[in-house]
């Protein structure tokens, strides 16, 4: 396979915290992975370690290189959004641009270039002057210009308004993925993205709850939207979840036959939100 | 990478204006201060004519010694100026970037932290030290051309009275020596602040200077010596480059120096002896101990996301 990422037995530990648990994945080529967890539940941690900012034990591999050691030529080819504002408040735009563009070589000023002339961003100005918006923007416009092997977006939009929000996430399908890029994002906004993903991964507890391509969700998850009466036998083939909505139950089972559900009422492919709250209270039980 | 760290010291000049503006203040004070002088020396007709007419009396190498005199003055002023930006900058250096966390922003892009420590060094060590010559040397120039028209407006001959004097050659390559070896003299300082600036979460002046001070102390106070007494404070003023002890200083004279007719800054310094002094070296070994160090923490330390 043309793993991207690989992971095995992975954890890092503060003093008695264990941030990242023994976790093991694969993330292949032509990927858009949404990493889904509540604060704290070890994604930053994670995300960090691929991206070479921490070490940690077990064996983690991001473009065949171990993230730590070779974290410059790992830069090379992959590009990274923190998820707290962090372009330097003193630098002028147009400085920052050539900053870039002389320790990047996979940067592209041209394309830089095009992404901001699409926006209000002066090229003369100081980040500092900019609204938080447009240093977001500028900080996007950037990472779009670098052609990369892995993109990493923690919490991209974060403080964007809802148009800036789909423009971007549009953009990002139309001018930037294709087969040879792989993405990786984390939000709290899940439904915005939804749509986007080819695959997600939840994680609580430093430990990995799910890791599904997203076609695979509606063959294995399935919500019931069923009457009190019904409740009883639907309970009988064991939901991972359940509550009351306006009167009536919600269910969500997991690896249950739809033709076994059909009979106690309505069914739905969970949204990733439902699923997420069902995997994460399952999992604290 | 000499490619890199091009740019890296491009973007420490950009972060901090402070390394260029701090001497062209010294530069307009100096000359401001300059003119101010010469305007209310002016006004004294009589006693300026005596003074020309002694100047004009004078030997050359008197004269040559009144101006590297004023020039020297000069220079220690930048001098001055000089450390006092490189210790703030070298404080902020690796500090400004985690408090600002645009630390995630530098990290994102392909340049080892090493790399990035190292530019911040050389910028101290030497961007400094050189930006400052470059602009006092401007200054001499402009206290030369100053003066000699103040000579001219006052009827003296400033060719004869300014210019074929002014031990200008002597007094800049004899600056730029210095200019390159003070720096590295106290750079024990400099990997010290780095080192601080890289490690302290907060009031990075005081957790520097603090241990100067209280690290002889404890020592005295335990084991009654003066190791780290002697390496902070006495081996910072005595650095083994000057021959100026060998000046004799007659009580009414200029200062006459050895070599006689001559006077040179530069035969003062003793180039040899500075670099084959192992007290130079140790210093610099100090120095890459504690950018090391710097560089380990920049790498290693997690808190900054």
């Amino acid at each position: 396979m043309t793993s991207l990422v690989s992971a095995r037995n992975v954890s890092k530990s503060f003093g008695s915290l264990k941030a990242v648990d023994n976790v093991s994945f694969e993330i292949e080529k032509g990927k858009i992975l949404g990493l889904i967890g509540p604060n704290g539940a070890g994604k930053t941690t994670l995300l960090k370690a691929m991206l070479g900012l921490t070490d940690c034990e077990g064996e983690l591999s991001v473009l065949g290189l171990d993230p730590f050691r070779d974290r410059k030529a790992l830069m090379q080819n992959i590009s990274f959004i923190a998820d707290v504002a962090v372009l330097p408040r003193w630098i002028r735009v147009h400085q920052l641009l050539d900053f870039v563009e002389a320790t990047h070589p996979n940067f592209s000023r041209e394309r830089v270039e095009k992404l901001l002339s699409e926006t209000k961003v002066r090229r003369a100005a100081k980040v500092r002057e900019l609204s938080k918006g447009m240093v977001t923007q500028l900080h996007l416009a950037i990472i779009m210009a670098i052609d990369a092997k892995l993109l990493v977006l923690d919490e991209p939009t974060l403080g964007l308004d809802i148009i800036f929000r789909k423009e971007f996430y549009g953009n990002l399908l139309s001018d930037y993925f294709d087969e040879e890029r792989t993405i990786l994002i984390t939000t709290h906004q899940v439904e915005e993205i939804e749509r986007l993903l080819t695959d997600i991964m939840f994680i609580d507890d430093g430990r990995i709850l799910l890791h599904s391509p997203m076609d695979a969700l509606a063959d294995s998850y399935t919500q019931l939207l069923t009457s009190k009466s019904h409740a009883d036998a639907a309970r009988g083939l064991g939901p991972i979840s359940e509550n009351e909505m306006f009167g009536k139950t919600v269910m969500l089972f997991e690896g249950v036959e739809r033709s076994r559900l059909e009979a106690f009422g309505e069914l739905h492919t969970p949204s990733v939100a439902d699923l997420f709250v069902a995997k994460v209270k399952g999992a604290r039980k | 990478m000499i490619g890199h760290q091009m740019t890296l010291i491009r973007r420490e000049l950009w972060e901090h204006p402070a390394i260029y503006v701090a001497p062209l203040a010294t530069a307009a004070l100096v000359l401001l201060g300059l003119l101010t002088g010469q305007v209310t020396v002016s006004a004294f007709g009589e006693a300026v004519d005596f003074g020309i007419v002694i100047a004009q009396n004078s030997t050359e190498l008197q004269r040559t010694a009144a101006i590297t005199g004023v020039l020297l003055i000069v220079t220690t002023l930048f001098a001055l100026g000089a450390l006092i930006v490189m210790a703030f900058y070298s404080l902020d250096a690796l500090y400004a970037e985690r408090k600002d966390k645009s630390i995630l922003f530098w990290r994102s892009l392909p340049i080892t932290d090493a790399e990035s420590v190292l530019s911040k060094l050389l910028t101290a060590l030497f961007v400094i030290p050189l930006v400052t010559l470059l602009i006092a040397i401007a200054t001499h120039l402009a206290i030369l051309v100053m003066t000699s028209i103040w000579v001219m407006m006052q009827g003296g001959d400033a060719s004869h009275l300014v210019w074929s004097s002014a031990p200008l050659a002597d007094a800049w390559v004899s600056s730029l020596v210095l200019a390159v070896a003070m720096p590295m003299w106290l750079s024990p300082f400099i990997g010290w602040f780095l080192l601080v600036s890289a490690l302290t979460k907060r009031a990075p002046l005081l957790m520097a200077f603090m241990p100067l001070f209280v690290v002889p102390l404890l020592e005295k106070m335990s084991t009654g010596t003066y190791f780290f007494y002697n390496a902070i404070f006495v081996r910072s003023f005595l650095p083994p480059i000057a021959r100026f002890g060998d000046i004799s200083w007659d009580s009414n004279e200029l200062p006459t120096m050895p070599g006689g007719d001559s006077f040179s800054v530069l035969a003062q310094l003793d180039l040899a002896g500075f670099i084959s002094s192992p007290s130079l070296w140790a210093g610099m070994i100090v120095c890459a101990l504690f950018v090391t160090a710097a560089i380990y923490v920049r790498r290693y330390r997690d808190e900054s996301y």
